[in-house]
């Protein structure tokens, strides 16, 4: 028989400080300068939480250092105050990783902005981490290279945030995630060491410690500086809009291109709910409201294999009796397609004054049954549900549209969240694809993991921060599974009206 | 062995098993995880070494070895317990030979990315290892094959990581820290799989070409066209004027044949034998030269290392896309070795030495300077596994060595 667990979760934390120390803010003040250093009440507000808005909690300041060598002076500085430090980035995470905790400092990477390096040859770039997604590709256009992760709010969100979260994107399909393209990173530590993991070959010797740091929301340190890895730009693109009655057979149609062998850059599905709210909005890309599903494909490679491949695609959605299917004829027209799917988010806006963004992955032959199910559940709680997900991936994005100054909906967002997640993971599934786990799910972790699942996770985190400064209570359980049974503790009863 | 060892009883073989430093004289073969949890609490009671063996193709790589009890076959956690072919993902015990899971999933227009040399070679050992061979071009690394990974701790108990999906942040990706630590942070004991389908088109092509900067770098750029699977830059070192390039394309008719007219304005490309990938591959990794050394450089610095390895008398087998250089021959001194491993690092990589000489080992760290990362290393080993029972000593960070390079 096996041994029982030997390790536990740290003990619960001891009180924090929750107004700033003596001598704190003016020692933060003479490190990064008044001009970045925010600590009065009406400059804090913003950064009362990232994309996740709720559980939100005002820092005692938010620093906006422009170096690394302020950011280990910082964190030094927090650790002589006893106060706990929290990296952010552009503050677009949807799981509340940036979100402070009580009685801590934000330090905020954005005005670490620059592209250090371009090695065309190499097919690398060093940036720093307040770099945004989507200005890398912009700037390297002209070389023949893109930068591949592309959430959607690729033109916001940071690269030390997509580190921090290993995020995805529609592209996820063909190219990975964050942490396929991550060869190494300079570092500060929670003890405000500067250290360097990996090298540019993107492979070391020893464990990886780059891959493990990717997606550990900040919780491991801060990152200050990344070595990229950059694809060439294809040869050819090709987009296609598929329209169908219904979304599982949209589903059963992304199942067999799978099958057909062919790899498309990216399959996403939009339901009929967002077709409707998008094409209500400045997004509007000509879809028609009585569809119930559009599925977009992207391929990319050879010109000469466009043809074959788009002849693939059509025989998958025609066998599932797709209306009709369009193939982008111009570079306009492919941009209006993905406006439908990148808007979707914003167009939802329109539905209702608040919405949780869902992110759960369950194995692609699942797809149609978990929507239904998804449905139902949004049906008996009475929400409104629109639907729009990485189909390839088999990554859900059930959006539940709400009005958070009704706290009886409120509830029942919550509790139809949770048993989507149930749900999807009861159908081999976890609870995160690309939004992390951060505030938002740490306490779902049980749906997924045993508790002796967790313990080297923790032993991980004790390693690169053994005294739990650096963003403490995010990714897992603080305390084994204590709030399991009282999801008040999340912190839903502290929404702002 | 101690004394909690010995109150299992666990059924053990006298089988001498050698490895760099010294072996093990009895190889036990727990049916099942929860036998394995036992013996590997057990051991940790007893603070015993343990030599974890798998296909047993790679235990030649390893520094030392601290003093060893026991050694544990993983050949019992056999079997492919779940195939889909419909998500096209795996799961296998770690016992499992990779050449049973490449024919079980050809049948359904499946394969697996790990292209792991030999036919021998298990699961468990190419993930413990994160061994890959030239198709990692087209496949990636171990990792990218990963999707999620079971373990036994050093404390014995058994846990998970990651899932059956192919897009998960659900908690660290510890598989990525598992994945080629050599069983000294954890014991895998199975693993979900990623799989790719088959290309309809599969060929291959080789050419003879001059030995030059300038031919490597054309090949090193072709790399990126879409169908290209592996390319082998094999230069012998006594007939260094000439070069014989291997590539392998896969993908439709028009995209193989596309790029394949890419590769003749280069060279006179000829097809080859379609197991020729897999021969080179074998033949250069696990050569039975005295030495065999494995770099990673910057992939514009690649020439210029396979030109220094080529002018000490080894033989080399480079990838040009991937900036790896495999080299194997003989040598006539440590520092010769030592220089080549200056060499890799001042070219932006570094150099394991997979094969040398046993004299040399106690001047020589295997695996070589891990930089910013040894006190991290050193720690996570100390978390991990307190009292040194997993592989102790035959990974990275055992302090400087020689020339500490």
């Amino acid at each position: 028989m096996s041994a029982a667990p030997t390790h536990n979760a740290p003990p619960a934390e001891a009180p924090r400080p929750t107004v700033a120390p003596p001598g704190l803010i003016e020692r933060l003040r003479r490190i990064v300068g008044d001009e970045n250093c925010l600590a009065r009440e009406g400059e804090l507000f913003a950064y009362e939480c990232d994309g996740l808005t709720l559980d939100p909690h005002r820092p005692l300041a938010v620093l906006l250092p422009e170096t690394t060598e302020e950011v280990a002076r910082i964190v030094l500085a927090c650790r002589e105050a006893g106060v706990h430090f929290v990296p952010r980035g552009a503050g677009t995470g949807l799981s509340g990783g940036a979100h402070a905790t009580p009685g801590s400092v934000l330090i905020e990477c954005s005005r670490m902005n620059r592209i250090l390096e371009v090695d065309e040859a190499n097919r690398t770039a060093v940036v720093q981490p307040g770099v945004v997604n989507a200005e890398l590709s912009t700037a390297i256009k002209h070389l023949g290279l893109f930068y591949a992760p592309d959430p959607s709010s690729q033109q916001a969100c940071t690269i030390g945030g997509n580190v921090a979260e290993n995020s995805g994107g529609p592209h996820t399909l063909k190219y990975g995630t964050t942490t396929n393209h991550i060869l190494s990173l300079e570092v500060v530590l929670p003890d405000g060491t500067i250290t360097r993991l990996g090298n540019r070959t993107g492979e070391s010797p020893g464990p990886d410690l780059v891959g493990a740091f990717v997606g550990s929301e900040g919780t491991l340190g801060i990152v200050t500086e990344i070595t990229v890895n950059l694809e060439p730009i294809p040869e050819a693109i090709e987009t296609l809009l598929a329209i169908f009655d219904d979304v599982v057979a949209a589903c059963r149609a992304v199942g067999r291109v799978i099958r057909s062998g062919v790899v498309p850059a990216a399959m996403e599905i939009v339901d009929k709910r967002t077709i409707e709210a998008v094409e209500a909005s400045v997004y509007a890309a000509g879809l028609p409201t009585n569809a119930g599903a559009v599925l977009i494909v992207e391929l990319d490679g050879s010109k000469v294999c466009m043809e074959g491949e788009i002849a693939a695609i059509r025989e998958a959605c025609e066998a599932e009796g797709c209306q009709t299917i369009q193939v982008a004829q111009n570079e306009e027209e492919r941009l209006k397609f993905w406006r439908a799917r990148k808007g979707a988010f914003g167009a939802m806006g329109r539905l209702a004054p608040d919405l949780y963004v869902h992110d759960a992955v369950v194995p692609r032959v699942k797809l149609p049954e978990i929507l239904a199910k998804v449905g139902e559940i949004c049906d008996r709680h009475r929400l409104k549900l629109a639907n729009v997900f990485h189909a390839g991936d088999g990554n859900l994005h059930p959006n539940i549209c709400f009005d958070r100054r009704d706290p009886d909906e409120l509830e029942r967002v919550i509790a139809a969240g949770e048993e989507i997640l149930t749900a999807c993971t009861e159908a081999g599934g976890v609870i995160t694809g690309e939004h992390g786990v951060g505030v938002e799910k740490r306490d779902y972790m049980h749906l997924v993991f045993e508790p002796h699942d967790l313990e080297p996770m923790y032993r991980l985190r004790e390693t690169f921060n053994p005294d739990g400064v650096c963003n403490p209570g995010k990714q897992i359980p603080t305390t084994r599974f204590c709030v399991e049974s009282n999801p008040k503790a999340r912190g839903y009863d502290e929404v702002p009206i | 062995m101690g004394a909690a060892i010995e109150s299992l009883g666990p059924a053990v073989r006298e089988e001498r098993v050698s490895v760099p430093g010294g072996g093990v004289e009895r190889v036990a073969t727990p049916e099942d995880v929860e036998a394995l949890g036992g013996l590997v609490a057990a051991a940790s009671e007893d603070r015993a070494g343990l030599l974890f063996l798998g296909g047993r193709t790679r235990l030649h790589l390893a520094n030392p070895a601290a003093p060893l009890v026991l050694g544990v076959s993983l050949a019992g956690l056999v079997g492919i317990d779940e195939f889909d072919p419909d998500e096209g993902v795996l799961h296998a015990g770690a016992g499992t030979p990779i050449q049973q899971i490449r024919e079980t999933v050809a049948a359904e227009g499946w394969e697996l990315p790990l292209d792991t040399p030999g036919t021998t070679s298990t699961v468990g050992g190419t993930v413990a290892t994160a061994a890959t061979g030239p198709r990692a071009h087209a496949f990636g690394t171990v990792k990218d094959a990963l999707l999620g990974l079971e373990v036994v701790g050093a404390d014995g108990v058994a846990t998970k990581c990651g899932g059956r999906v192919v897009k998960n942040v659900t908690g660290y990706d510890l598989a990525k820290l598992y994945c080629g630590s050599f069983g000294t942070i954890a014991i895998v004991t199975g693993a979900w799989l990623r799989l790719r389908p088959t290309p309809p088109v599969l060929r291959s092509f080789e050419a003879e070409i001059a030995n030059e900067a300038a031919a490597f770098e054309a090949l090193r750029k072709l790399g990126e066209r879409p169908s290209v699977r592996a390319v082998i830059w094999r230069a012998v070192a006594d007939r260094c004027a000439g070069a014989r390039v291997l590539v392998e394309l896969g993908g439709s008719e028009a995209g193989v044949a596309s790029d394949l007219a890419a590769y003749r304005e280069v060279a006179s490309f000829e097809g080859a034998d379609g197991t020729a990938v897999d021969a080179e591959r074998d033949r250069a990794i696990g050569s039975a030269d005295e030495i065999e050394i494995r770099a990673r450089v910057l992939g514009t610095n690649t020439y210029e290392f396979l030109s220094a390895t080529l002018a000490v008398g080894l033989s080399v087998s480079a990838e040009p896309g991937q900036g790896l250089v495999r080299a194997h021959g003989a040598l006539p001194s440590v520092e010769t070795l030592l220089d080549l491993r200056e060499t890799a690092v001042r070219l932006g990589g570094f150099a394991a030495f997979e094969r040398l000489p046993n004299g040399w080992r106690p001047e020589v760290d295997v695996f070589g300077d891990v930089g910013g990362g040894g006190p991290i290393i050193q720690s996570l080993s100390r978390r991990f596994d307190p009292n040194g029972i997993l592989n102790p000593g035959r990974f990275v960070a055992r302090g400087p060595v020689g020339r500490g390079v």
